[in-house]
Order: C-alpha cells, then structure tokens, then sequence
C-alpha cells in the first residue's frame, strides 16, 4: 500500500505537465501511446471517428481505474484493502454460516406486517374519532390571551426559553449579563439538542442493555425526568406552586432520578454479573 | 420468394410458423413492438430476480438464532415504534392532501375577525361531509407521530442502539425529530385562531433573540417582525411544500441506512 502511494505520487508531476496537453492525460498512465488527440490532428467538424473500438493497446476499464490518479486512485486503493479485510475477517473467524431457515417474506411477514399496520391505522381513526380537536376564537393581536402554550411536544423548549434565573451576571462586566435573557433561552435549546447529538461519540463499546451501563442509562433517566420537569415549569402559571420552588426542583429531581436510577442499576449489574459469572463457571470449572 | 430476411430475428415468421391463438399472438405483437423500443428482455433478469427475492425466507434474527426471545420478547413492541412514526406519517400524508383541496392560507385581519383561513377550518368541520373527522385524523396522526418519534429515540437511547456503526443515523434521527417538531409547529399556526397566532409571536420573538441574524431569520421565516398574511404564507409553504420533500427524503434515507446497517438487536 505504501509503496503504491509512493509510486503514484512520484508520477504525479509528470502527468500533471503531460495533463496539459488534453483532457486524455488525465484517464490514463500511459500518457506517450493514448493521448492521440494531442499528437494527431482532432477533427472537430463530426467527420472523425469519435468513438475508437478497443484494442490491445487500449486499457480495459478495470486497468483503466487502477491506474487513474488522485482521489480516484484512493477510492480504489481503500476498497481493495476493505474487501481484502472483509475477506481476512471471514477467514480468520469460527463463525460458520449455515442456512438459517425463518418466515418467509411472502406471504408470511408481508401479511404479519400488513396486519400491524392495520391496526395501528386503526387505532390512529379510533382515536381521531373519539377524541376530535377544538377551535378556539379567531386570531386577536388586540387582546393576549391567559393561557399561550404551544403543542404539547414543544413545552420542553418552551421551558427552556425561562432560564432567566440562571443567565450568569458577571462581575467582570459590571453586574451586567453577558446575553439577553431570551437569548440565553434560545442558547439553551441548542446546547440540548447538541449534547444529545454528541452521545455517540462519547459512549461507544459493546454494551447495549441498561444493566450494562448504569452510567449511561442513568443519565438518560435523568434527561427523561428533566424534559418532563421543564415541560412542567414551562406551564408554571397553570400550576399552583411556587415558581422558584417549581424551578428549583426542576432541576434537583432529575439529578435526583439520575441518581437513583444508576445506583438501581448498579446493584442490578452486581446480581447480573454473577449469573454471568456462574454460568460461565459451571460450564468451565476452574482448575 | 421474398428479399425479407428470414432468419433468428424475424419475429414474424417465427410468430407465423407457430400456432398462436389470437390473444398470443396479440400479446406476442404488442410484447414484440416495446421490446423493439425498450428493451425489455434487460430488465427481464430484473423483474425475475425480484420474483425469487420476493419468495425468499427471511434470515434468523440474532434474537432467533440464540433463542433470546425468552429473554427479551417485552422489549419488542418498541422495535416497532419508528415504523410506527413512518405509518403515522403516511396517515398524515394523505389527510393533510386532502385537507390541503379546502384550505386557503388567507389571514385577511388578526383584529378578531375570523380571517379566510380560520374560515376554511371552519368550514370544514362544519360543513364538510366527514371534514370534522378528517382534520381530527390529521391531527391525531401528527400527535401520534411525535409521540412515537420521542418514544423511538428514547428506545433507541436505552438499548445503546445508536453506538459505533451508527453515528450518523442517530444524528439524521436528531434532524428528523427536530424537523418533525418544525412541522408540527408550522401546522400549529395554520388554523390562524389565538393559539396559533400567540404561538406564532412566541416564534417570532425567539427568531428575533438569536444574536446577529436574528432580525434576518424572523424576517425569512416569518416574514416579518409581526403576525400577517406573509406569515400564515411562510408556514404554509414550510407545511406543505418544503418540509414533506425533505423529510420524506430524509426518512428514506434514515430507513435505508437500517437496512444496510441491520436492526441493532439486544443481546
């Protein structure tokens, strides 16, 4: 591989001179026997043979991409040695693949999958039947109404957009707030949404149940309480609590959850891992 | 004795010397005619591949194949959430088209009198043959859509679903969920009555706040800095033209990447 690079970048100035040429420097590596344009009179006025039947001379395609250049070049090079992993890879393992016999696709999982469907279509006209939506008063910029609220769905950024109490006064400008209140707000929609894209790059390996990672599994039960707890206090005026209490506990619950929710967990792995552990014994008794 | 050529190709005399009855030989002709123009024998080889895939038996699941359904047979009504989410869509889909025949995105005033869009929703709970119940199926499927996708992603959270190999699709999840919110918050002001209008300020001030460009995205979003016809417009447009391309597109893309990536399984 290596030496390949090096070979490839060795031609590269050459060809990039010869390139100039024509546009056929570029196809090919052999730039002195192909590039017939540039060296034979073109004939532009649709007399000349435009398309040359293929002879000896003439790279067949797969030639032709493993000699291009550039990014090409890479591409082809990074599949070669994927496939010749992947090949490895098969070799290397114990795994043996057997003919595995399930449902087949027709008629057996189309028509347990229609059957689902229709019920769950079903139940989505149950419920738009039963429970209608309302209407309320046409649309009045003159009078504000008590209760402005989005859908149920966005009480958690609405939430967030009253984090005034948290916006940080710094002594180095004075006392004064670094941004807005409802700027900070916005601010805070963004760092959620942004910490819950950057998971899967935090946590990687082979764990996959919560009992395997309580850490994990913990700080998700944590965000789970706290979308409901903002959610709630995003609605604080149709509650009747005191806000600052409302407030304080949105954000103390959760820790709290988080808390509870891995030292549960935890322990849940201790008796989890000696299962594991007896199994593996049992079926392996130590010497 | 004639200069036509009789060989391999000359699909009339092959048809001749055969015996056809008239349906075969009309099929034959018709068959013959697009073949002459498409092709179709390439594609054949398509068609028949497919006739096998179709009839193919499904793999074993991992859980199959280790006999984990003893163990985890709970867990899986929330495998079916995100195709849930995509049924609801669908649903959605159709109602909001049909919807789509009666509303007008007309908001004349928003001094209290009930604008022209106000009076479409109207209309069509009213007067509609089984309008009342078609907004209600719009509705309730939106809900149920966003209530699936959160149920999704959280599932999708707790059995580490979203690790090494499957980065980016946990992000294009993420987009998704924002998008479907976008899409619910748009169809949310549609209806133009004093929710939809005061959520729609809610909107326009949190455009606003946005440092730098925010007076720039309160006007490309809302067409202004206050509530008017240009606005119902913009969340119109988002509703139904923007929004259904690119979700549509990126839900396609979310599921293919399922399917090349496979379904992560509990072990």
């Amino acid at each position: 591989m290596t030496e390949d690079t090096d070979t490839t970048d060795a031609e590269e100035p050459t060809e990039d001179v010869a390139a100039d040429g024509g546009p056929a420097g570029e196809a090919s590596g052999t730039p002195s026997e192909l590039r017939s344009d540039g060296g034979e009179e073109t004939a532009t006025d649709g007399a000349g043979p435009g398309i040359v039947p293929p002879d000896d001379e003439t790279p067949a395609w797969s030639e032709r991409k493993q000699r291009s250049q550039g990014l090409s070049r890479l591409t082809y090079e990074y599949f070669e040695r994927a496939r010749r992993e992947d090949q490895d890879l098969r070799q290397e393992s114990s795994y043996v693949e057997r003919d595995v016999l399930g449902f087949p696709a027709w008629p057996h999982e189309m028509i347990r999958n229609l059957a689902i469907t229709s019920f769950f279509v079903g139940m989505i006209i149950l419920l738009s039947a039963t429970l209608p939506p309302h209407i309320g008063p046409p649309a009045n910029s003159g009078s504000t109404p008590a209760i402005i609220l989005p859908d149920w769905y966005l009480y958690w950024s609405f939430g967030l957009l009253k984090l005034a109490p948290l916006n940080p006064e710094l002594s180095l400008l004075g006392g004064q707030k670094l941004m807005a209140d409802r700027t900070f707000g916005v601010l805070a929609n963004l760092v959620v949404v942004g910490a819950v894209a950057i998971v899967p790059f935090l946590n990687k390996g082979a764990a996959r149940r919560p009992v395997e990672q309580p850490f994990w599994a913990g700080v998700g039960f944590g965000g789970v309480v706290f979308a409901f707890t903002i959610s709630a206090y995003s609605v604080n005026n149709l509650i009747p609590m005191e806000p600052t209490l409302q407030f304080d506990l949105a954000f103390l619950l959760p820790v709290l959850a988080a808390c509870i929710a891995y030292s549960v967990l935890k322990s849940m792995r201790e008796g989890y891992m000696f299962d594991l552990n007896r199994r593996y014994y049992r079926l392996r008794p130590p010497k | 004795m004639s200069l036509e050529r009789k060989d391999d190709h000359d699909h009339k005399a092959w048809m001749k010397e055969r015996d056809l009855t008239p349906v075969e030989s009309i099929y034959l002709s018709v068959l013959v005619w697009f073949d002459k123009r498409l092709r179709i024998v390439d594609y054949l080889e398509l068609l028949e591949d497919l006739y096998y895939k179709v009839n193919m038996q499904m793999p074993k699941s991992h859980t199959e194949q280790y006999n984990l359904d003893n163990k985890f047979w709970y867990w899986y009504p929330l495998y079916a959430l995100g195709s849930f989410s995509t049924i609801a869509y669908i649903v959605a889909a159709i109602s909001g088209a049909l919807l789509g025949f009666y509303y007008a995105p007309a908001a004349a005033a928003a001094d209290g009198t009930p604008s022209v869009a106000y009076q479409q929703i109207s209309l069509i709970m009213t007067d509609l043959n089984m309008g009342f119940f078609l907004r209600s199926l719009h509705r309730w499927s939106a809900q149920v859509m966003v209530a699936a996708v959160f149920l999704h992603m959280l599932r999708v959270y707790f059995t580490g679903a979203y690790k090494e190999p499957r980065e980016l699709n946990w992000i294009i999840g993420i987009v998704l969920i924002s998008l479907t919110m976008v899409f619910g918050y748009t169809g949310y002001l549609l209806p133009w009555d004093q929710l939809a209008f005061w959520a729609g300020q809610i909107g326009v001030e949190m455009s606003l706040s946005i440092p730098l460009i925010g007076e720039w995205v309160a006007q490309l979003l809302f067409g202004g800095f206050t509530l008017t016809q240009a606005t119902l417009q913009r969340m119109y447009l988002l509703h139904v033209f923007l929004l259904p391309f690119v979700v549509t597109t990126l839900i396609a893309v979310h599921i293919g990447i399922v399917w090349m990536q496979g379904i992560a399984e509990p072990h």
